[in-house]
Protein backbone atom coordinates (compact mmCIF):
# COMPACT_ATOMS: atom_id res chain seq x y z
CA UNK A 1 0.00 0.00 0.00
CA UNK A 2 1.29 3.51 -1.14
CA UNK A 3 1.78 5.94 2.32
CA UNK A 4 0.30 9.07 2.83
CA UNK A 5 3.34 10.61 1.65
CA UNK A 6 4.14 8.41 -1.09
CA UNK A 7 0.01 9.71 -2.34
CA UNK A 8 1.02 12.85 -1.57
CA UNK A 9 3.99 13.56 -3.67
CA UNK A 10 2.46 11.76 -6.56
CA UNK A 11 -0.67 13.83 -6.50
CA UNK A 12 1.59 17.33 -6.00
CA UNK A 13 3.77 16.20 -8.68
CA UNK A 14 0.98 15.52 -10.98
CA UNK A 15 -0.69 19.05 -10.23
CA UNK A 16 2.91 20.78 -11.30
CA UNK A 17 2.50 19.06 -14.33
CA UNK A 18 -0.69 20.46 -14.89
CA UNK A 19 0.04 23.70 -13.84
CA UNK A 20 2.94 23.52 -16.24
CA UNK A 21 0.33 22.28 -18.45
CA UNK A 22 -1.63 24.84 -18.35
CA UNK A 23 0.67 28.07 -18.55
CA UNK A 24 2.35 26.36 -21.66
CA UNK A 25 -1.04 26.10 -23.32
CA UNK A 26 -2.07 29.48 -22.16
CA UNK A 27 1.23 31.01 -23.43
CA UNK A 28 1.10 29.54 -26.71
CA UNK A 29 -2.22 30.85 -27.52
CA UNK A 30 -0.64 34.21 -28.72
CA UNK A 31 2.51 32.80 -30.58
CA UNK A 32 0.20 29.86 -32.69
CA UNK A 33 -1.21 31.44 -36.18
CA UNK A 34 -4.30 29.03 -36.47
CA UNK A 35 -7.50 30.56 -35.18
CA UNK A 36 -9.05 26.89 -34.33
CA UNK A 37 -6.07 25.64 -32.57
CA UNK A 38 -6.00 29.27 -30.61
CA UNK A 39 -9.31 27.95 -29.62
CA UNK A 40 -8.69 24.72 -28.58
CA UNK A 41 -5.77 25.46 -26.58
CA UNK A 42 -7.78 28.11 -24.80
CA UNK A 43 -10.41 25.53 -23.51
CA UNK A 44 -7.97 23.19 -22.82
CA UNK A 45 -5.94 25.92 -19.95
CA UNK A 46 -9.26 26.12 -18.76
CA UNK A 47 -9.19 22.26 -18.71
CA UNK A 48 -5.53 22.14 -17.06
CA UNK A 49 -6.40 24.52 -14.72
CA UNK A 50 -9.61 22.70 -13.29
CA UNK A 51 -7.31 19.43 -13.18
CA UNK A 52 -4.42 21.35 -10.91
CA UNK A 53 -7.20 22.94 -8.79
CA UNK A 54 -8.30 19.43 -7.98
CA UNK A 55 -5.11 17.74 -7.19
CA UNK A 56 -3.91 21.02 -5.08
CA UNK A 57 -7.35 20.63 -2.87
CA UNK A 58 -6.14 16.71 -2.46
CA UNK A 59 -2.45 17.38 -1.73
CA UNK A 60 -4.18 19.16 1.33
CA UNK A 61 -5.98 16.19 2.66
CA UNK A 62 -2.95 14.26 2.07
CA UNK A 63 -0.84 16.57 5.09
CA UNK A 64 0.48 19.24 2.56
CA UNK A 65 -0.40 22.69 1.93
CA UNK A 66 -3.42 23.57 -0.06
CA UNK A 67 -2.68 23.95 -3.79
CA UNK A 68 0.83 22.86 -3.28
CA UNK A 69 3.46 21.51 -6.39
CA UNK A 70 6.28 19.81 -6.33
CA UNK A 71 8.37 19.74 -8.81
CA UNK A 72 9.30 16.49 -10.45
CA UNK A 73 12.87 14.91 -11.76
CA UNK A 74 15.12 16.60 -13.14
CA UNK A 75 14.75 14.81 -16.45
CA UNK A 76 11.19 15.26 -16.46
CA UNK A 77 11.38 19.20 -16.01
CA UNK A 78 13.53 18.79 -19.27
CA UNK A 79 11.53 17.23 -20.81
CA UNK A 80 8.41 19.85 -20.26
CA UNK A 81 11.12 22.64 -20.88
CA UNK A 82 11.64 21.46 -24.34
CA UNK A 83 8.05 20.83 -24.94
CA UNK A 84 7.12 24.25 -24.15
CA UNK A 85 9.88 25.08 -26.66
CA UNK A 86 8.47 23.91 -29.97
CA UNK A 87 7.75 26.26 -32.23
CA UNK A 88 5.50 25.00 -35.16
CA UNK A 89 2.09 23.95 -34.43
CA UNK A 90 1.87 20.44 -35.80
CA UNK A 91 4.77 19.66 -33.21
CA UNK A 92 2.90 21.78 -30.47
CA UNK A 93 -0.03 19.66 -30.66
CA UNK A 94 1.78 16.53 -31.22
CA UNK A 95 3.84 17.00 -28.29
CA UNK A 96 1.24 17.51 -26.20
CA UNK A 97 -1.86 15.64 -27.50
CA UNK A 98 -0.34 12.62 -28.93
CA UNK A 99 2.65 12.21 -26.83
CA UNK A 100 2.08 13.61 -22.76
CA UNK A 101 -1.49 13.61 -21.90
CA UNK A 102 -1.10 10.16 -23.23
CA UNK A 103 2.22 9.29 -21.23
CA UNK A 104 0.15 11.45 -18.24
CA UNK A 105 -2.65 9.18 -18.77
CA UNK A 106 -0.62 5.81 -18.63
CA UNK A 107 0.85 7.04 -15.10
CA UNK A 108 -2.22 8.02 -13.77
CA UNK A 109 -2.95 4.15 -14.85
CA UNK A 110 0.02 2.78 -12.74
CA UNK A 111 -1.07 5.01 -10.13
CA UNK A 112 -4.23 3.41 -9.88
CA UNK A 113 -3.28 -0.01 -10.11
CA UNK A 114 -0.66 0.64 -7.23
CA UNK A 115 -2.96 2.72 -4.90
CA UNK A 116 -5.68 0.92 -2.49
CA UNK A 117 -8.65 2.45 -4.08
CA UNK A 118 -10.41 2.48 -0.22
CA UNK A 119 -8.17 4.20 1.64
CA UNK A 120 -7.24 6.53 -1.89
CA UNK A 121 -10.95 6.84 -2.60
CA UNK A 122 -10.56 10.46 -2.76
CA UNK A 123 -7.62 10.57 -5.13
CA UNK A 124 -8.71 7.85 -6.96
CA UNK A 125 -11.81 9.47 -8.03
CA UNK A 126 -10.01 12.90 -9.13
CA UNK A 127 -7.51 10.70 -11.34
CA UNK A 128 -11.02 8.87 -13.36
CA UNK A 129 -12.38 12.52 -13.70
CA UNK A 130 -9.30 13.39 -15.05
CA UNK A 131 -8.55 10.41 -17.41
CA UNK A 132 -11.97 11.54 -18.53
CA UNK A 133 -10.90 14.97 -19.64
CA UNK A 134 -7.73 14.17 -20.71
CA UNK A 135 -9.23 11.59 -23.09
CA UNK A 136 -11.77 14.70 -24.26
CA UNK A 137 -9.27 16.78 -25.12
CA UNK A 138 -7.10 14.78 -26.92
CA UNK A 139 -9.99 13.48 -29.17
CA UNK A 140 -10.88 17.01 -29.73
CA UNK A 141 -7.14 17.55 -30.85
CA UNK A 142 -8.05 14.46 -33.65
CA UNK A 143 -10.91 16.14 -35.11
CA UNK A 144 -9.84 19.21 -35.35
CA UNK A 145 -6.65 17.57 -37.02
CA UNK A 146 -8.63 15.18 -39.40
CA UNK A 147 -11.08 18.62 -40.26
CA UNK A 148 -7.51 20.20 -40.77
CA UNK A 149 -5.28 18.51 -42.17
CA UNK A 150 -2.06 20.80 -42.27
CA UNK A 151 -2.18 20.37 -38.76
CA UNK A 152 -0.97 16.73 -39.19
CA UNK A 153 2.74 16.52 -37.48
CA UNK A 154 4.09 13.85 -40.85
CA UNK A 155 7.73 13.54 -38.87
CA UNK A 156 6.62 10.07 -37.09
CA UNK A 157 10.14 10.18 -35.83
CA UNK A 158 10.18 12.83 -34.25
CA UNK A 159 6.85 12.00 -32.26
CA UNK A 160 8.32 8.56 -31.63
CA UNK A 161 11.28 10.15 -29.93
CA UNK A 162 10.09 12.27 -27.80
CA UNK A 163 7.45 9.48 -26.81
CA UNK A 164 10.52 7.34 -25.90
CA UNK A 165 12.28 9.71 -23.87
CA UNK A 166 8.85 10.51 -21.82
CA UNK A 167 8.44 6.84 -21.17
CA UNK A 168 11.69 6.14 -20.62
CA UNK A 169 11.88 8.45 -17.63
CA UNK A 170 11.06 6.65 -14.23
CA UNK A 171 10.03 8.23 -11.55
CA UNK A 172 8.48 11.09 -12.45
CA UNK A 173 8.03 11.82 -8.86
CA UNK A 174 10.53 12.95 -6.90
CA UNK A 175 10.42 11.03 -3.50
CA UNK A 176 14.15 11.54 -2.61
CA UNK A 177 14.67 14.28 0.74
CA UNK A 178 16.23 16.38 -1.72
CA UNK A 179 12.84 16.84 -3.82
CA UNK A 180 11.89 20.37 -4.35
CA UNK A 181 8.78 21.48 -3.47
CA UNK A 182 7.18 24.60 -4.70
CA UNK A 183 4.25 26.85 -4.10
CA UNK A 184 1.89 27.47 -7.42
CA UNK B 1 6.69 38.61 -15.09
CA UNK B 2 8.31 35.83 -16.88
CA UNK B 3 9.05 35.90 -20.96
CA UNK B 4 6.89 33.00 -21.47
CA UNK B 5 5.39 34.11 -24.75
CA UNK B 6 8.47 35.15 -26.91
CA UNK B 7 6.86 38.35 -28.54
CA UNK B 8 8.38 41.62 -29.09
CA UNK B 9 7.21 45.01 -29.31
CA UNK B 10 7.01 47.56 -32.01
CA UNK B 11 6.15 51.27 -32.78
CA UNK B 12 3.01 52.87 -33.46
CA UNK B 13 2.81 56.34 -33.99
CA UNK B 14 5.86 56.79 -31.49
CA UNK B 15 4.63 54.33 -28.57
CA UNK B 16 6.12 51.71 -27.87
CA UNK B 17 3.83 48.41 -27.50
CA UNK B 18 3.27 44.86 -27.96
CA UNK B 19 3.98 43.16 -31.51
CA UNK B 20 1.26 41.76 -33.12
CA UNK B 21 -0.14 38.05 -32.03
CA UNK B 22 0.29 35.14 -34.32
CA UNK B 23 -2.36 35.46 -36.96
CA UNK B 24 -3.08 33.63 -40.11
CA UNK B 25 -1.90 34.56 -43.62
CA UNK B 26 -4.92 35.35 -44.60
CA UNK B 27 -5.00 38.69 -42.70
CA UNK B 28 -4.12 41.98 -43.71
CA UNK B 29 -3.12 43.69 -40.17
CA UNK B 30 -3.08 47.43 -39.63
CA UNK B 31 -1.74 49.32 -36.78
CA UNK B 32 -4.57 51.78 -35.94
CA UNK B 33 -8.41 51.18 -35.12
CA UNK B 34 -9.48 53.58 -37.90
CA UNK B 35 -7.54 51.86 -40.51
CA UNK B 36 -10.03 49.22 -39.88
CA UNK B 37 -13.27 49.41 -42.13
CA UNK B 38 -16.54 50.37 -40.48
CA UNK B 39 -18.71 51.48 -43.20
CA UNK B 40 -21.91 52.05 -39.95
CA UNK B 41 -25.34 51.31 -40.61
CA UNK B 42 -27.16 47.97 -40.76
CA UNK B 43 -26.36 46.82 -44.57
CA UNK B 44 -25.14 43.01 -45.08
CA UNK B 45 -21.72 44.36 -45.78
CA UNK B 46 -21.58 46.40 -42.48
CA UNK B 47 -22.73 43.36 -40.52
CA UNK B 48 -19.94 41.32 -42.14
CA UNK B 49 -17.73 43.93 -41.49
CA UNK B 50 -18.56 44.05 -37.41
CA UNK B 51 -18.89 40.66 -37.05
CA UNK B 52 -15.10 39.85 -38.59
CA UNK B 53 -14.18 42.84 -36.63
CA UNK B 54 -15.47 41.47 -33.54
CA UNK B 55 -14.27 37.72 -34.53
CA UNK B 56 -10.66 39.56 -33.91
CA UNK B 57 -11.84 41.22 -30.65
CA UNK B 58 -12.22 38.63 -29.04
CA UNK B 59 -9.44 36.64 -29.70
CA UNK B 60 -7.42 39.32 -28.57
CA UNK B 61 -9.02 39.30 -25.26
CA UNK B 62 -8.95 35.08 -25.39
CA UNK B 63 -4.90 36.40 -25.84
CA UNK B 64 -4.69 38.67 -23.31
CA UNK B 65 -6.43 36.46 -20.49
CA UNK B 66 -4.08 33.37 -21.97
CA UNK B 67 -0.70 35.54 -21.40
CA UNK B 68 -1.88 36.83 -18.08
CA UNK B 69 -2.04 33.32 -17.28
CA UNK B 70 1.04 32.42 -18.41
CA UNK B 71 3.03 35.78 -17.77
CA UNK B 72 1.90 35.70 -14.14
CA UNK B 73 2.58 31.96 -12.30
CA UNK B 74 2.65 34.19 -8.85
CA UNK B 75 -0.16 35.71 -8.64
CA UNK B 76 -3.41 34.27 -6.20
CA UNK B 77 -3.80 30.61 -7.54
CA UNK B 78 -7.84 31.55 -7.40
CA UNK B 79 -6.91 34.46 -9.50
CA UNK B 80 -5.25 32.81 -12.25
CA UNK B 81 -8.39 30.20 -12.24
CA UNK B 82 -10.76 33.02 -13.01
CA UNK B 83 -8.12 34.19 -16.03
CA UNK B 84 -8.17 30.09 -16.94
CA UNK B 85 -11.97 30.71 -17.57
CA UNK B 86 -11.95 33.44 -19.13
CA UNK B 87 -9.85 31.77 -21.68
CA UNK B 88 -12.69 29.04 -22.41
CA UNK B 89 -15.13 31.89 -22.65
CA UNK B 90 -13.22 34.01 -25.04
CA UNK B 91 -12.47 31.20 -27.17
CA UNK B 92 -16.08 30.05 -27.65
CA UNK B 93 -16.94 33.77 -28.04
CA UNK B 94 -14.59 34.21 -30.66
CA UNK B 95 -15.90 30.37 -32.63
CA UNK B 96 -19.54 32.17 -32.08
CA UNK B 97 -18.75 35.62 -33.79
CA UNK B 98 -16.57 33.26 -36.47
CA UNK B 99 -19.43 30.98 -37.42
CA UNK B 100 -21.89 33.90 -37.52
CA UNK B 101 -19.89 35.76 -39.60
CA UNK B 102 -19.58 32.69 -42.12
CA UNK B 103 -22.78 32.10 -41.50
CA UNK B 104 -24.19 35.86 -43.39
CA UNK B 105 -21.72 35.43 -46.13
CA UNK B 106 -17.94 36.76 -44.69
CA UNK B 107 -14.70 35.01 -45.99
CA UNK B 108 -11.67 35.10 -43.15
CA UNK B 109 -9.48 38.04 -43.93
CA UNK B 110 -11.77 39.89 -45.87
CA UNK B 111 -11.45 42.99 -43.75
CA UNK B 112 -8.00 44.31 -42.12
CA UNK B 113 -7.55 43.47 -38.48
CA UNK B 114 -6.08 45.55 -35.91
CA UNK B 115 -4.53 44.46 -32.83
CA UNK B 116 -4.02 47.34 -30.87
CA UNK B 117 -5.87 46.28 -27.62
CA UNK B 118 -3.55 43.41 -27.16
CA UNK B 119 -0.54 45.77 -28.04
CA UNK B 120 -1.38 48.49 -24.89
CA UNK B 121 -2.51 45.40 -22.33
CA UNK B 122 0.59 42.82 -23.06
CA UNK B 123 3.07 45.88 -22.92
CA UNK B 124 1.71 46.59 -19.32
CA UNK B 125 4.02 44.55 -16.86
CA UNK B 126 1.18 44.11 -13.62
CA UNK B 127 -0.91 42.25 -13.50
CA UNK B 128 -3.31 44.43 -11.79
CA UNK B 129 -2.34 47.16 -14.49
CA UNK B 130 -3.44 44.67 -16.95
CA UNK B 131 -7.28 44.11 -15.29
CA UNK B 132 -7.62 47.90 -14.92
CA UNK B 133 -7.21 48.38 -18.74
CA UNK B 134 -8.72 45.43 -20.23
CA UNK B 135 -11.77 44.33 -17.61
CA UNK B 136 -12.15 47.51 -15.89
CA UNK B 137 -11.80 50.01 -19.33
CA UNK B 138 -12.23 47.81 -22.60
CA UNK B 139 -14.67 45.02 -21.54
CA UNK B 140 -16.77 46.87 -18.78
CA UNK B 141 -17.12 50.05 -21.86
CA UNK B 142 -17.51 47.74 -24.17
CA UNK B 143 -20.37 46.08 -22.33
CA UNK B 144 -22.10 50.29 -22.35
CA UNK B 145 -21.88 50.15 -25.86
CA UNK B 146 -23.17 46.78 -26.43
CA UNK B 147 -26.63 48.28 -23.98
CA UNK B 148 -27.12 50.52 -26.99
CA UNK B 149 -25.93 48.29 -30.48
CA UNK B 150 -27.63 45.08 -29.64
CA UNK B 151 -31.29 46.87 -30.21
CA UNK B 152 -29.75 48.08 -33.67
CA UNK B 153 -28.87 44.63 -34.48
CA UNK B 154 -31.97 42.78 -33.54
CA UNK B 155 -33.65 45.59 -36.27
CA UNK B 156 -31.87 43.40 -38.98
CA UNK B 157 -30.51 40.49 -37.69
CA UNK B 158 -32.10 38.84 -34.49
CA UNK B 159 -29.79 35.98 -34.70
CA UNK B 160 -26.69 38.26 -34.13
CA UNK B 161 -28.45 40.21 -31.20
CA UNK B 162 -28.72 36.73 -29.25
CA UNK B 163 -25.35 35.93 -29.93
CA UNK B 164 -24.53 39.27 -28.23
CA UNK B 165 -26.66 39.27 -25.40
CA UNK B 166 -25.17 36.07 -24.70
CA UNK B 167 -21.45 37.21 -25.03
CA UNK B 168 -22.06 40.04 -22.70
CA UNK B 169 -23.49 37.89 -20.14
CA UNK B 170 -19.88 35.95 -19.96
CA UNK B 171 -18.30 39.52 -20.26
CA UNK B 172 -20.20 40.71 -16.89
CA UNK B 173 -18.38 37.87 -14.78
CA UNK B 174 -15.12 39.04 -16.17
CA UNK B 175 -15.49 42.79 -15.49
CA UNK B 176 -16.75 41.41 -11.87
CA UNK B 177 -13.81 39.35 -10.62
CA UNK B 178 -11.47 42.13 -12.19
CA UNK B 179 -13.44 44.27 -10.26
CA UNK B 180 -12.91 41.69 -7.20
CA UNK B 181 -9.32 41.14 -7.54
CA UNK B 182 -8.16 44.81 -8.05
CA UNK B 183 -9.82 45.69 -4.61
CA UNK B 184 -8.04 43.06 -2.87
CA UNK B 185 -4.82 43.07 -4.50
CA UNK B 186 -4.74 46.64 -3.63
CA UNK B 187 -5.82 46.64 0.30
CA UNK B 188 -3.23 44.31 0.60
CA UNK B 189 -0.38 45.65 -1.28
CA UNK B 190 -0.61 49.30 -1.88
CA UNK B 191 1.79 49.29 -4.57
CA UNK B 192 -0.62 47.98 -6.58
CA UNK B 193 -2.44 51.11 -6.60
CA UNK B 194 1.04 52.61 -8.64
CA UNK B 195 0.96 50.12 -10.75
CA UNK B 196 -2.84 50.93 -11.97
CA UNK B 197 -1.68 54.32 -12.25
CA UNK B 198 0.92 53.42 -14.44
CA UNK B 199 -1.29 51.49 -16.59
CA UNK B 200 -3.96 53.47 -17.01
CA UNK B 201 -1.10 56.51 -18.07
CA UNK B 202 0.03 54.15 -20.26
CA UNK B 203 -2.92 54.02 -21.97
CA UNK B 204 -3.43 57.75 -22.05
CA UNK B 205 -0.30 57.70 -23.98
CA UNK B 206 -1.46 55.32 -26.55
CA UNK B 207 -4.78 57.17 -26.80
CA UNK B 208 -3.24 60.15 -27.52
CA UNK B 209 -0.92 59.24 -30.48
CA UNK B 210 -3.39 57.24 -32.05
CA UNK B 211 -7.05 57.82 -31.66
CA UNK B 212 -8.42 59.99 -34.22
CA UNK B 213 -11.95 59.30 -33.81
CA UNK B 214 -14.46 61.54 -32.23
CA UNK B 215 -15.36 60.30 -28.96
CA UNK B 216 -18.92 57.91 -28.63
CA UNK B 217 -22.11 59.60 -27.01
CA UNK B 218 -22.52 57.12 -24.87
CA UNK B 219 -23.17 57.70 -21.26
CA UNK B 220 -21.88 55.72 -18.03
CA UNK B 221 -24.66 52.94 -17.19
CA UNK B 222 -24.68 53.59 -13.67
CA UNK B 223 -26.80 50.60 -12.41
CA UNK B 224 -25.00 48.30 -15.11
CA UNK B 225 -21.49 49.79 -13.35
CA UNK B 226 -23.02 48.95 -9.54
CA UNK B 227 -23.83 45.33 -11.01
CA UNK B 228 -20.21 44.86 -12.27
CA UNK B 229 -18.72 45.46 -8.93
CA UNK B 230 -18.09 49.33 -9.24
CA UNK B 231 -17.71 51.34 -6.47
CA UNK B 232 -19.83 54.81 -6.15
CA UNK B 233 -16.41 56.63 -6.34
CA UNK B 234 -15.28 54.16 -8.93
CA UNK B 235 -18.17 55.37 -10.92
CA UNK B 236 -18.61 59.20 -10.35
CA UNK B 237 -14.39 58.94 -11.79
CA UNK B 238 -15.71 57.31 -14.86
CA UNK B 239 -18.41 59.58 -15.16
CA UNK B 240 -15.47 62.48 -14.57
CA UNK B 241 -14.10 60.53 -17.70
CA UNK B 242 -16.68 61.38 -19.99
CA UNK B 243 -16.27 64.92 -19.84
CA UNK B 244 -12.51 64.91 -19.91
CA UNK B 245 -13.26 62.68 -22.95
CA UNK B 246 -14.30 65.94 -25.60
CA UNK B 247 -10.83 67.18 -24.62
CA UNK B 248 -9.19 63.20 -24.34
CA UNK B 249 -11.06 60.11 -26.23
CA UNK B 250 -9.89 57.91 -23.67
CA UNK B 251 -13.28 55.79 -23.46
CA UNK B 252 -13.78 56.25 -26.96
CA UNK B 253 -10.76 53.40 -27.84
CA UNK B 254 -12.77 51.21 -25.33
CA UNK B 255 -15.93 51.80 -27.18
CA UNK B 256 -14.73 50.93 -30.20
CA UNK B 257 -13.37 48.30 -29.45
CA UNK B 258 -16.39 46.13 -29.22
CA UNK B 259 -18.89 47.92 -31.17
Amino acid sequence: MLTVKERGQFVATMRYIHVWLMETLAGWVPSTPELEVKLLLGEHVWDAAQQADALGKRTFELRLPLQHSVRPTDAYVDLLADIRAVGPTPQRLAAIYDVLLSAMGARYRRYLSATDTLVDAPTVRIVERELADMARMMEACRALRETLPALQLHDDDWRESLRGREAAIEPVVAYADGAVALEA
Amino acid sequence: MTELVAIGTKVVQGVVVRADPAREPCYEIVHLHHEVPDQGGTSEESRRERLHRETNNEMQSLEVAAICVADFPDAPWELRLELARQCWDEARHTALCDQRFKAIGGRRGQYPIANLDWSVVAMIDSLAGRMAVQHRTFEAGSMEVAQVKIPLWRETDEESAEMFEAIEADEVQHVRFANEWINRLTASEPRTALQIASAVAFLRRVVAATAVIEPHDIATDVAGRQSLGFSSGEIAAVQRQEHELRAFPMRALASERHE
